[in-house]
């Protein structure tokens, strides 16, 4: 159980970091705040490469989920220039 | 049904901070710090309720209790016959299904040659002589290779890819390995350990956990019966020595 606590904690850590230098940077958009989440969640991920099968099978779940949302923020920004046009 | 674990209650209550802080945010605060903050927390909660599912559902204690109870068996059986030669791990296809270690009963000195499939029996015959004879076990090695996704190649980074699985991903029993092979003699280094080994008569005959684990596994991708040559642990590593027979 080990390599899984050390993966949260990991992951706890980079994400909580992100959150204390965006802010202290002065980024008030969610948009930039949520990718950069993301990307980090699943390059942290790709980094446990001992993890089994079933770890990997329930992390890639999660990992699709939150591309599809960083899909959904993507396609918004999209959109938002188009209609500025 | 959610899994009564601490990462499903950690999952939940971190999944709830983060609604209550993104909901904070969006219908009071109007924060977007607190809003980010929300959101990481949701994120970090997706993770551990997935990965409750991924760990065991027998906890650590009950595992030691069933291990320790198969190692004290085997200890008295050794000591009861009075075995004093060393183990000799051979790969699946010399002992039918997965690597077991087989004890010869009489030793005149030299190690025997397996160069047939063993019958899967408590005591078989390897040889034509009266003597050629002895005990087929299960280790834990035997068991430990069953969980590998893949069997291994004989090269000396395949060995260490898999014992890392295994030992680091699988088990947690170590940090990482480090595997060389050369003249018939595979050199394994462990770090940081954590599996205590005892130094009663089985474990001079079977090795300890560790060697046993890599000893099997070792077998297994060279596909040629090993033996534990040597073993020991200084400064936080432990140092496994495995001699190629056959």
């Amino acid at each position: 159980m080990k390599i899984y606590n050390r993966y949260f904690i990991t992951i706890a850590i980079v994400l909580l970091s992100t959150t204390v230098i965006l802010i202290a940077a002065g980024q008030t958009s969610l948009d930039i705040f949520y990718s950069l989440y993301v990307i980090e969640a699943l390059i942290v991920t790709e980094l446990f490469v001992y993890f089994n099968k079933k770890s990997r099978r329930v992390l890639n779940i999660v990992g699709v989920m939150l591309f599809g949302g960083f899909g959904i923020v993507l396609c918004l920004q999209v959109l938002k220039a188009l209609l500025i046009f | 049904m959610l899994r009564r674990n601490s990462y499903s209650w950690t999952g939940l209550g971190l999944l709830v901070a983060g609604i209550v802080f993104l909901s904070a945010s969006f219908f009071i605060f109007h924060a977007s710090w607190l809003a980010a903050l929300g959101i990481c927390l949701i994120i970090m909660s997706f993770i551990l309720l997935a990965l409750r599912k991924a760990i065991p559902n027998i906890p650590p204690e009950v595992c030691s209790l069933l291990l320790e109870t198969g190692v004290d068996n085997m200890a008295a059986l050794i000591e009861e016959l009075g075995i004093r030669t060393k183990a000799i791990y051979i790969p699946s296809s010399l002992s039918n299904k997965y690597p077991r270690a087989f004890i010869p009963l009489h030793s005149n000195g030299s190690t025997p040659q397996i160069t047939r499939a063993l019958p899967q029996r408590l005591i078989a015959r390897y040889g034509s002589d009266p003597e050629d004879i002895g005990l087929l076990i299960s280790t834990i090695g035997s068991a430990a290779t069953g969980m590998l996704e893949t069997k291994p190649g004989a090269t000396s980074n395949e060995l260490e890819s898999a014992l890392t699985s295994l030992f680091t991903g699988r088990l947690g029993i170590a940090d990482g390995t480090r595997v060389t092979y050369q003249n018939n003699h595979i050199e394994i280094e462990i770090n940081k350990p954590r599996l205590e080994t005892d130094t009663d008569l089985s474990h001079q005959c079977l090795g300890g956990p560790l060697a046993t684990i890599a000893a099997s596994v070792a077998a297994e991708s060279w596909d040629k019966p090993m033996q534990i040559a040597q073993e020991e642990q200084r400064k936080g590593k432990y140092y496994i020595e495995l001699e190629v027979l056959g």
